[in-house]
């Protein structure tokens, strides 16, 4: 009877297989539409480019991209896409600049970029290949790259203050009401010595990116006072021990904010006002980059509005695209009214003209990360 | 060609030595030496190497400093040799408490049933096969202040009517010190297990006749016999506990900067590959000084290597 039942079941399989193959025959008009495996329809380049390069290398931050991207551009425009990823703009820098890489597009935040200009590593942008007129504004001709030579703006985001207003009773306001010691063993902060050194340097008043030795030492003296309060350092993902209910407050940023805000809405963002840390994120071309063309087309396809407001969807940053704010006003709504409604995106005008941008220091990077070492390390 | 080859017991050996000595040099000896050329440079503006030929890294690590509160010319500044001796107390203490708890273990399965004991060493290696970073995780929700120890502590105390206050376990030194036990305890039962199997029963017949008690046959003939499995454990597990710093971030919260982290931060955030070289090179002279005189007083636990 089972083999019977074999029988039956394996004549079925191959008359539903037949039947699917001429199906996949028959519909020849089907390939003039490109559709990823997770069904999404790839929309047409507004300006298709010319081509002629095979390949594209992305050297990209991990989780930045959205998956969509990648068969889409490949779809369209027949380039097989490399990607290698990197967790830190100092891992990128030092795998650029020891040679012998051959990517096409980097994604290095504001302040690696003045440090890449200066060696020489990145090449001039042709704006006559690029969607200027796409970008806010407000993300554009920073000081790190006047004019956006070298550089257009990806994503951008701040460092600032989160605390869980169930269990906060004085929420704080500034960065120097962190060392209330009512917070003491409740906060998190990230571990990036330029930001916490530098929220404190805001804190006694001096510039964020100060190289007097006489600054920092005084800086060095109030944050040690203020490391044993903090619970736990993480850069990577602050946002777990808030929702946990490991700790109640800290520093944070950007997308980080959002998502824990989204898990649980008592969490609210604060733009001290001392000013909060800026930031941004941008694409970039390194000298040498073997295949221009695709290069500059991924970033024209990417950047349409129909495909970066993927990013509201994947990465709650800041979003320079007018584009994509615009597309996803139209035809993502929830995502759009999500976006502008919440502060820690939409950030307030007041905000950013308030904020600080952290720039390469040069000979005193040692020194900054001696401090660091020094504070964590005192016992 | 062939045929002298099969007669020549040097070419044979050095065939066979071929594939690893060359796998060595280019992945150990040639990266060892450029580390070496570069600790003794000096960091540029924008965080290249100038070279040159200095010792100011390797001063500046063992405290010397010529930034003095003072106004001295030189004076001792005790932050990095600070961080390379918790480092070394870390992986003492994490070394010793392995030893207490995988000896009875490792002894237990020694002596259990033989068809049980195929069982019971599976059941040591099961852990090995998740990634390691993972079980960290695991052990932070353990741990943290919502977590499972937390949650059934606070229920049994619940029952009693008795009022609980969390414990706080997760990102304290306690954290990271149950970690590194936890990640290396495998690694000392499995050699000790070996050395106690290998104890002839014969043995501690022979004790019993000479009329030596239980408790002094384990000092006469157990301990000195399972010796050199204790010492290849240690090396096994000290070695890379000096170095590890990936425990001591996730369980430790980051608070804590142990040696592994100050090499880590001076090839990223610092951007001083010099002094990153330097600690790193210090770091295995360390351990191998450590391993040196350990070794010269109870050998290298070659039993249990050959075997």
């Amino acid at each position: 009877m089972s083999k019977n039942l074999l029988f039956k079941l394996t004549v079925l399989l191959t008359m539903m297989s037949l039947a699917l193959a001429a199906c996949g025959g028959g519909g020849g008009d089907e390939t003039t539409q490109k559709v990823t495996s997770s069904g999404f329809v790839c929309p047409e380049p507004e300006q298709k480019m010319e081509v002629s390069s095979q390949e594209l290398n992305l050297f990209v931050w991990t989780e930045y991209i959205p998956a969509e991207w990648k068969e889409c551009f490949e779809l369209v425009y027949g380039v097989k896409i490399n990607h290698d990823e990197y967790s830190s703009n100092e891992e990128m820098y030092a795998k650029l600049s020891a040679g012998g890489t051959n990517y096409d597009l980097v994604q290095p935040t504001d302040y690696i970029v003045g440090l890449m200009i200066r060696q020489g590593m990145l090449q001039k942008l042709d704006h006559g290949k690029l969607p200027m007129s796409s970008f806010d504004p407000n993300y554009m001709d920073l000081p790190f790259d006047p004019g956006n030579e070298y550089t257009i703006p990806y994503q951008a985001g701040t460092d600032a203050i989160i605390y869980n207003a169930d269990k906060v009773e004085n929420p704080p306001k500034s960065f120097a009401d962190l060392w209330n010691p009512e917070y003491a063993g409740r906060m998190v902060f990230l571990d990036d010595s330029r930001v916490i050194i530098g929220m404190t340097l805001l804190t006694l008043g001096y510039d964020v990116n100060t190289t007097d030795p006489a600054q920092l030492e005084e800086a060095k003296v109030k944050l040690a006072e203020l490391v044993p309060n903090v619970k736990l350092f993480d850069s990577d993902s602050p946002k777990t021990a808030l929702i946990a209910g490991d700790v109640d407050l800290g520093i944070t940023w950007t997308g980080e904010a959002f998502l824990a805000a989204q898990e649980n809405p008592a969490f609210t963002y604060v733009y001290p006002t001392e000013g909060a840390i800026l930031w941004q994120d941008n694409w970039a071309i390194p000298v040498g980059a073997p295949h221009l063309d695709a290069a500059y087309a991924w970033i024209n396809y990417t950047m349409q509005g129909n495909m970066f407001w993927m990013m509201l969807r994947d990465f709650p940053y800041i979003n320079p695209s007018l584009a994509a704010l615009e597309y996803a006003k139209e035809n993502q709504p929830d995502l759009y009214n999500a976006y502008m409604g919440s502060p820690i995106t939409n950030v307030p005008q007041e905000a950013i003209d308030a904020g600080h941008r952290i720039e390469d220091v040069g000979d005193a990077t040692p020194l900054y990360d001696r401090i660091w070492t020094e504070v964590k390390g005192g016992e | 060609m062939l045929q002298r080859l099969r007669e020549n017991k040097a070419w044979q050996g050095t065939l066979l030595a071929l594939p690893t000595t060359l796998w060595l040099f280019v992945l150990l000896v040639i990266p060892l030496f450029l580390t070496l050329v570069v600790s003794f440079g000096r960091r540029s503006p924008d965080g290249g190497v100038i070279y040159g030929f200095s010792f100011h890294n390797y001063l500046r690590l063992l405290g010397y400093s010529t930034d003095c509160p003072g106004g001295q010319a030189a004076c001792f500044d005790p932050l990095y040799a600070g961080i390379l001796w918790r480092s070394l107390t870390l992986a003492f203490w994490t070394t010793v408490i392995v030893i207490l708890l995988a000896y009875p273990l490792a002894y237990f399965i020694a002596r259990s049933h033989p068809r049980r004991r195929n069982t019971f060493l599976m059941l040591v290696l099961v852990p090995l096969w998740t990634n390691f970073v993972i079980r960290v995780y695991a052990w932070m929700m353990l741990l943290r202040e919502q977590g499972v120890i937390n949650g059934v502590l606070g229920w049994i105390a619940a029952q009693f009517g008795i009022p609980f206050q969390p414990l706080q376990m997760l990102y304290t030194p306690g954290a990271v010190l149950v970690g590194m036990v936890y990640e290396f305890l495998p690694f000392m039962i499995l050699p000790i297990f070996t050395s106690l199997e290998k104890i002839e029963l014969p043995l501690y017949e022979a004790a019993a006749d000479l009329g030596a008690n239980p408790f002094r046959t384990f000092l006469r003939v157990t301990l000195p016999l399972s010796m050199p499995g204790v010492v290849a454990g240690t090396i096994l597990v000290f070695i890379p506990v000096m170095g590890t710093f990936i425990v001591s971030d996730l369980l430790g919260g980051k608070q804590v900067i142990l040696v592994g982290n100050l090499i880590q931060n001076q090839f990223l955030s610092a951007r001083d590959p010099t002094f990153g070289s330097a600690a790193s090179l210090i770091l295995m002279i360390m351990t191998l000084i450590v391993t040196y005189f350990y070794t010269r007083k109870f050998g290298f636990g070659e039993e249990i290597i050959a075997a």
